[in-house]
């Protein structure tokens, strides 16, 4: 039996087990569903289901690679034409996904190789470092340390921005765990859902900090002074010199040395700061001026330390995602086919403990093929497959023509990733 | 607190209106009006009407002797009646824009419970403080001023309003946002307001053509109406040319329009990069042109910032001016007699031979330098098509 073939009868048996258990959204015969099937990497969408039933025979009959459905709902959810679908209003959705941005680890369990010379590396590469070729193939791997960053982030989003800015309700926030390298959260919101793509953006540079403008939140220069922002000023200048307060009391030398490298400062100037420190923790804390005079540092230099600022404070959010009225996102409770995983939905206070890789409530276990011992043999067709770490236990790295025997579990994980085969 | 007829009376594009029973766009105007007409015989409805478009067409800003009267009331259903049957969207922008400026002037005027009071009628989330509150401070030149208002507007309805005014001052990022509301000053929620009423004329492109046929018809049997209806299109025949010129293409993001620019532009435009000075002619040229293709401001500035004597604050200005006054670039005719056209240097085939038109089955000139641009684009879009199929 092929691979396919094989997950595809795993998938179906789980809905098949769990139909009562597969959760029903809102609004669910007004939104658009689309599903990627094992055989060809194509998208059907324009499929709609006008009972809860339906969609759930659906899923034991067909049991997809992938299912999607609408933040939008529309009177006609199936009609091919976007136009005439009857347009109704559309959930805000943030993605936050570690493929979009930076974390450390990923120079550790990224990998790629080069299908030109066949040089393998780690991390994330555009060419090849040996013969430049661009004909490089990545592989992003799932990581708990990548997975608590994404984590903080909806932190960050909730905590910082969502509630106190925007006051959203907790109980209007859904959260969901991907099924592989994120999250994505829905804010259902009346007013919310008349939102067009245009204003969407609005929100999204405002959690971002995107497009942000120094000079209207008072950065400037007045003959030989620079005037800075004010702690009192409620929204975007707040929240940079909390931060640069927080910066200036908590880290040590070192750490900001580190940091203003890493915002883009050279040397001298990031001395410069640091001999500074203490005047600067006065001034800006100081609400009955604003002078920035610190040696070195001109409006360009200050901009570039406040990009950096505002790059810290901003969620990790992938901004496309937000602004598309029309995008579906993957539907909870339904498995990825990159992982095997379950697309979790998760509370607010449920979040902290939440780990997707070694989840204890059983109710909240995206990992829902499991067994204790080694029941499948595999045989591992990718050059390098990085160590994996779930449920505690660590699996691999592997090379290719590995014969492996290992659970349930890591037996789908790894034929979803397509690093091995059935042996 | 005022009356609320009062209001409608000043503001007749409150939703309030249809409470004074005055027709709804939905209704067949046509009793109403024949009684209207008969209601003023000499003539003052006309007499207002014009005065209207003819500000409008000649682009002034304000009308003076705005007149918060029961006419007023008429003048506005009458106005957005003329612009559904005339359906001419720059037309429908000259008036929309007039209209909205003045109300904004009027807006100004009015105390701020008053103005709370607009916004509830309209249906703003708003939160009114009556004394002020505080949302920060700002100091300029020793100068200690604390930021405050009467005024915060819900996050989701100013986005609806202030989203589309492409203007950094307004994106939500630099603006103060806690619990779900903007801190918003009277002056810039009048703006937000202002828009919302610019919107109210423009609305009526949505409904289809078809329909407005037989409405169209219905009401030109109106003698009044159907000289009103007349006069403005004659006069804008006049006006057209100007007009014509004012939309379509615009500019978009991201998109990349400048690869469709004609020689005489990309000339001026190269010049600029390489930070020599443009002669007094050139600059305005290339304002009026960048205006026309509803260049974001910034992104003019930018094409100004390499020249030697560039100046933030006065090309700022100039440019504001030229929209504000609408002017429009030079045609062909115009920059050649000023040597400005780049035809023959670039020899640039669209410049020196024209093009074939279709619709008249005949070759023309090119007659305006924004026509270059719409003929490539629409090339263009023919080749893209062609890929495709
Ligand atoms: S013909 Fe007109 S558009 Fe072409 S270069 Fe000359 S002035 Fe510019
Ligand atoms: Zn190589
Ligand atoms: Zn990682």
């Amino acid at each position: 039996m092929s691979e396919k073939n094989y997950l595809k009868r795993v998938f179906q048996a789980y809905y098949k087990e769990k139909r009562e258990e597969i959760p029903i959204i809102t609004k669910l015969e007004k939104r658009e569903f689309g599903f990627i099937p094992w055989d060809k990497e194509i998208m059907n969408r324009h499929i709609c289901f006008k009972f809860t039933e339906d969609l759930k025979q659906y899923l034991i009959n067909e049991s997809p690679k992938h299912v999607y459905s609408s933040g939008a709902s529309y009177l006609q959810p199936d009609n091919l034409d976007m136009d005439k679908k009857g347009y109704q209003g559309c959930d805000l959705i943030i993605d936050i996904d570690v493929d979009h941005f930076y974390t450390p680890c990923k120079d550790v369990h990224d990998t790629w190789y080069c299908k030109e010379c066949g040089k393998t590396g780690k991390g994330i590469v555009k060419k090849c470092t040996k013969c430049n070729s661009i004909k490089t193939k990545s592989l992003s791997w799932i990581c708990e340390d990548c997975l608590k960053i994404a984590k903080n982030e909806v932190f960050k989003l909730i905590n910082n921005f969502l509630v106190p800015d925007f006051g959203i309700k907790d109980k209007e926030i859904k959260i969901a765990f991907s099924g592989h390298r994120g999250y994505h959260l829905k804010i259902e919101n009346k007013k919310i859902r008349t939102l067009l793509s245009e204003e969407r953006r609005e929100i999204a540079d405002y959690l971002t900090g995107e497009n942000i403008s120094f000079e209207i939140l008072g950065l400037r220069q007045d003959r030989s002074n620079i005037l800075g922002l004010l702690k009192e000023n409620i929204g975007w200048s707040q929240k940079i010199i909390k931060k640069i307060e927080e910066i200036l009391t908590t880290y040590t030398n070192q750490e900001i040395e580190l940091l203003l490298l890493r915002y883009g400062l050279n040397r001298n100037i990031v001395k410069s700061f640091i001999n500074s420190k203490r005047d600067f923790q006065q001034i800006i804390s100081n609400s009955k001026q604003n002078i920035w005079n610190l040696e070195g540092f001109g409006i360009k230099t200050w901009e570039k330390f406040l990009f950096g600022i505002v790059d810290d404070i901003g969620a990790e959010i992938d901004g496309p995602v937000t602004i598309d009225i029309h995008r579906l996102i993957r539907y909870p409770g339904s498995l990825h086919g990159k992982t095997g995983f379950k697309t979790q939905e998760i509370n607010h206070d449920e979040l902290d403990d939440f780990n997707p890789l070694n989840e204890n409530n059983e109710r909240l276990d995206p990992i829902v093929f499991k067994s204790k011992e080694n029941i499948h043999k595999l045989q591992i067709i990718e050059h390098d497959v990085p160590e994996t770490r779930i449920k505690g236990k660590k699996y691999g790295p592997y090379k290719k023509g590995d014969i492996i025997e290992v659970p349930h579990h890591i037996a789908v994980f790894l034929l979803c990733r397509e690093v091995a085969k059935l042996s | 607190m005022s009356n609320i007829f009062d209001l409608v009376k000043r503001y007749p594009w409150l939703p309030s209106l249809k409470k004074y029973s005055y027709i709804d766009s939905k209704d067949d105007p046509y009793e109403y009006l024949l009684e209207l007409f008969s209601k003023y015989p000499n003539g003052e409805i006309q007499e207002r009407v014009f005065k209207f478009f003819r500000a409008a067409f000649e682009n002034i800003e304000y009308l003076s002797g705005h007149k918060n009267d029961d006419l007023n009331i008429y003048l506005y259903l009458i106005l957005r009646i003329l612009l559904y049957i005339l359906d001419n969207k720059p037309i429908s922008n000259r008036i929309a824009n007039l209209y909205s400026k003045i109300t904004n002037n009027e807006l100004l005027k009015e105390a701020d419970a008053t103005v709370y009071e607009i916004c509830q009628d309209l249906n703003l989330k708003i939160k009114y403080y009556q004394p002020p509150i505080n949302y920060g401070i700002n100091i300029s030149k020793d100068q200690k001023q604390i930021l405050e208002t009467n005024f915060r507007i819900h996050y989701a309805d100013y986005l609806k309003l202030a989203a589309n005014l492409r203007d950094e001052y307004r994106k939500l990022v630099n603006n103060a946002l806690s619990e779900g509301y903007v801190f918003i000053q009277k002056r810039s929620l009048i703006r937000l307001i202002q828009e919302y009423v610019r919107r109210k004329f423009l609305n009526n492109e949505d409904d289809e053509g078809k329909s407005s046929n037989k409405f169209k018809k219905n009401l030109l049997k109106i003698q009044e109406f159907k000289e009103i209806y007349d006069n403005i299109l004659s006069h804008w025949e006049l006006k057209k040319e100007e007009f014509e010129y004012n939309f379509e293409i615009s500019f978009k993001k991201g998109s990349n329009i400048s690869k469709d620019f004609p020689p005489c532009i990309k000339d001026i435009l190269l010049k600029a990069e390489e930070g020599q000075n443009l002669t007094h002619i050139e600059r305005l040229f290339i304002t009026f042109f960048l205006n026309a293709l509803d260049y974001p401001e910034d992104e003019i500035i930018n094409v100004f910032s390499t020249m030697p004597d560039f100046d933030k604050k006065k090309t700022e200005y100039q440019i504001n001016f030229a929209k504000r006054k609408g002017y429009i670039p030079h045609s062909c005719a115009t920059l050649k007699s000023l040597n400005l056209c780049m035809a023959v240097k670039y020899n640039d085939q669209i410049c020196l031979e024209g093009y074939f038109s279709k619709k008249l089955d005949t070759k023309k000139t090119l007659a305006h330098p924004l026509f270059y641009i719409q003929l490539k684009q629409y090339r263009g879009s023919k080749k893209i098509k062609k890929l495709e199929d």
